[in-house]
């Protein structure tokens, strides 16, 4: 440990002031939280909650029974982020799907998606486009370049979210945020310093290596400590600049626009997602394969809403740990690693 | 470039099974207890016989760094090897799916011969089948080995005891990296191969400084993680790692980074597990670092009397935190 971290630590282990709820919105911060034992420093004043930040806890379970019906109804290739296959829809996971013979392929990028498609002309390709502004762009680039390409056997299933209101959503939920890092890369700090100066919430953007981990708590802790509230740092420097990532919000704008969308236990939250704009309908897979509306039904034991609102622990729900494991998951936060059931189950 | 196939004619028991059997399986495999009769015949060692089997399916069948052929060889020499037991014989099963090349046979059966001759080791009856078209995936080998073992060495799981050190032979994780990344579903290019080796020398060299080792596990499917959540659980101990210590490659933890996945559960086929008495700790890594498959070891923990049945890892912010159990497949995360 260098002397900066354990100035840090310092900081943290000897508060003493008020009651303290910080809530980590990013879901890489929860796993890295937990990683790294880091609640074990903390003084009993201190709360972390973990917040919606994992991409895959807050993908609905429509949006799941909607891939499974792509892959077994349409024999589409689905291509995705390897820890949604296992995430229940009302009846099935894809892994389940896979088990009656759905085609279900793991990918890094969505890029390899559309080289899947240009591989198997004969085959429909859909990408499930989940995750936040970090991973948007990239999905969008896949649509661009299928296109370009001239690729008719590819799509997207959108399920896209973007952070803002859900941050409105979550006013009075915790004393201050960590502010996911890679989210503020792209889209700078504007959002964040709007929170401060027009919602008075306080926040710190974090990066995710343990000295940056810890140096943003510390001057979290301080600053509430303090009561200079409300207040917005970026503890992320070295990747975040305020303006983010013009080019990748620019190619966002081009290829998609703001909808409205569910979240897994926030519910319908206006304009927080992104859908593909009519120029590029030809690439939404609900309108290419004539989808019906599939509504989902989470389990009704499943309180993974609550947990990702910071309204109660993992441990405090009835399912966890005993029907609700990571091999046999009930709810999306038990599935990803990022997922703070998933975390809670694995490190105590 | 030898265009030729497996034909399900090759697997019929005629005379073109013969020719399949003599000119890659007897070329390579020739020495005078390679048997033409249905059993080999074989001498009697003097001390107790390990066996041990092992199935090896692997997707692709070539890999940075070796091939299923060695594969096949050192998964059997090393867990004969890991009981103390230098490896004697072999016997090997191919279930060839219709259709594959003749000249990929031939590499395949000449890294079986190479990695063989590395360790001691004599292949002595084979089996041959030929599967049809889909039924299998290119080329399954199994593989059966006897070794006789030294009078000294008394390793198994449930013999570590607090207060042992808890030592790795190498890097982690490489050769499930390796595969991981030549499956190439995720685009990610990188020149990282696996460790795959045969270890027999590598345990001999342990017993070269002390007689009392009490573990040695090959930490194959499920990495060092795996090994050593089963060692606490058959022993009864709890297991302290050094997370900063724990010899990882930069490009698997760069791949690992990428894919959120954790380099201690991805396979390794040339790595060892090694619990031994504290005490004869540094002089068994120092050994261990003249070797050709283990110039990286490491002490990496210690066994304890508390947390028994788990291990637990010490942190770069000095905490203690549990290593989280196995899980089944490896997914990667999405960010």
């Amino acid at each position: 440990m260098n002397d900066s971290m354990k100035a840090a630590r310092e900081i943290i282990t000897s508060y003493s002031g008020r009651p303290l709820r910080i809530m980590e919105v990013c879901g890489t911060h929860t796993h890295e939280i937990f990683r790294l034992g880091l609640r074990r420093l903390l003084p009993e004043q201190i709360e972390l909650i973990s917040g919606p930040g994992c991409p895959v806890c807050v993908t609905a379970v429509g949006f799941i029974d909607e891939a499974c019906w792509l892959a077994l109804e349409k024999q589409c290739i689905i291509c995705t982020f390897g820890d949604l296959i296992r995430v229940p829809g009302t009846d099935m996971s894809l892994a389940g799907a896979r088990a009656k013979g759905a085609e279900v392929r793991p990918v890094y990028s969505p890029l390899d998606a559309v080289e899947l498609a240009k591989q198997n002309p004969d085959r429909q390709v859909v990408f499930l486009a989940v995750g936040f502004e970090t991973t948007t762009p990239a999905a969008c680039l896949a649509a661009k370049q299928a296109r370009e390409a001239g690729l008719t056997n590819f799509s997207l299933l959108t399920a896209n979210k973007t952070m803002p209101n859900a941050y409105k959503a979550l006013v009075g939920s915790a004393d201050a945020f960590l502010y996911p890092g890679h989210v503020n890369a792209i889209t700078g700090n504007a959002v964040c310093k709007e929170m401060c100066e027009k919602y008075g919430v306080s926040g710190v953007v974090a990066g995710f290596t343990a000295g940056e981990l810890l140096t943003a708590l510390a001057v979290t802790v301080r600053l509430l400590g303090e009561g200079k509230t409300p207040f917005f740092r970026n503890c992320y420097p070295r990747v975040v600049r305020d303006e983010g990532n013009p080019a990748a919000i620019a190619l966002m704008h081009e290829v998609m626009e703001p909808c409205d969308s569910e979240w897994r236990g926030l519910g319908m939250i206006p304009q927080s997602g992104m859908k593909l704009r009519a120029e590029y309908a030809e690439y939404d897979a609900r309108l290419k394969h004539q989808m019906p509306v599939i509504t989902g039904k989470p389990n009704p034991a499943c309180r993974c809403g609550d947990v990702l609102q910071g309204k109660i622990r993992p441990c405090e729900c009835k399912v966890f740990g005993k029907v609700c494991t990571p091999m046999h998951p009930v709810g999306a936060c038990m599935v990803s690693d990022e997922g703070a059931c998933a975390a809670y189950y694995q490190y105590s | 470039m030898n265009e030729k196939t497996v034909t399900l004619a090759h697997g019929a028991g005629g005379s073109q099974t013969n020719e399949l059997i003599d000119s890659v399986f007897k070329a390579h495999f020739a020495n005078p207890l390679f048997t033409g009769d249905d059993a080999a015949v074989l001498p009697r060692p003097e001390g107790q016989i390990a066996a041990s089997t092992d199935g090896f399916i692997v997707s692709p069948w070539k890999f940075n760094g070796g091939n299923i052929g060695k594969l096949s060889i050192c998964g059997t020499v090393n867990d004969l090897s890991c009981m103390g037991a230098k490896p004697l014989y072999l016997t090997c099963a191919f279930v060839i799916e219709e259709g594959f090349p003749l000249d990929a046979l031939e590499e395949i059966a000449a890294a079986m011969e190479k990695t063989a001759a590395e360790a001691g080791v004599r292949v002595v009856a084979g089996d041959t089948k030929v599967a049809g078209k889909g039924q299998c995936d290119g080329v399954f080998i199994t593989t059966t080995g006897i070794g006789e073992i030294m009078p000294q060495a008394h390793t198994s799981g449930t013999l570590a005891k607090p207060g042992d050190a808890v030592i790795v032979t190498g890097d982690v994780g490489r050769h499930g990296c390796t595969i991981l990344l030549a499956r190439n579903d995720f685009g990610i290019e990188s020149d990282v191969d696996s460790d795959c080796a045969p270890l027999w020398g590598t345990v001999q060299s342990l017993y070269s400084v002390t007689d009392e080792i009490h573990v040695i596990r090959d930490a194959t499917r499920g990495g060092v993680g795996t090994v050593l959540y089963e060692i606490a659980g058959q022993s009864s101990v709890g297991i302290t790692l050094d997370a900063a210590s724990v010899p990882v490659d930069p490009r698997v933890k760069g791949v690992c980074g990428m894919l959120g996945l954790e380099p201690l559960y991805l396979a390794c086929e040339g790595r060892l597990v090694i619990i031994a008495p504290q005490e004869h700790a540094d002089a068994i890594v120092a050994e261990l670092r003249r070797g050709r498959y283990s110039q990286n070891a490491a002490v990496i923990g210690r066994v304890t009397a508390e947390n028994a049945g788990r291990v637990i890892m010490e942190t770069e912010i000095g905490t203690q935190t549990v290593l989280p159990q196995p899980k089944g497949e490896l997914l990667p995360r999405i960010c």
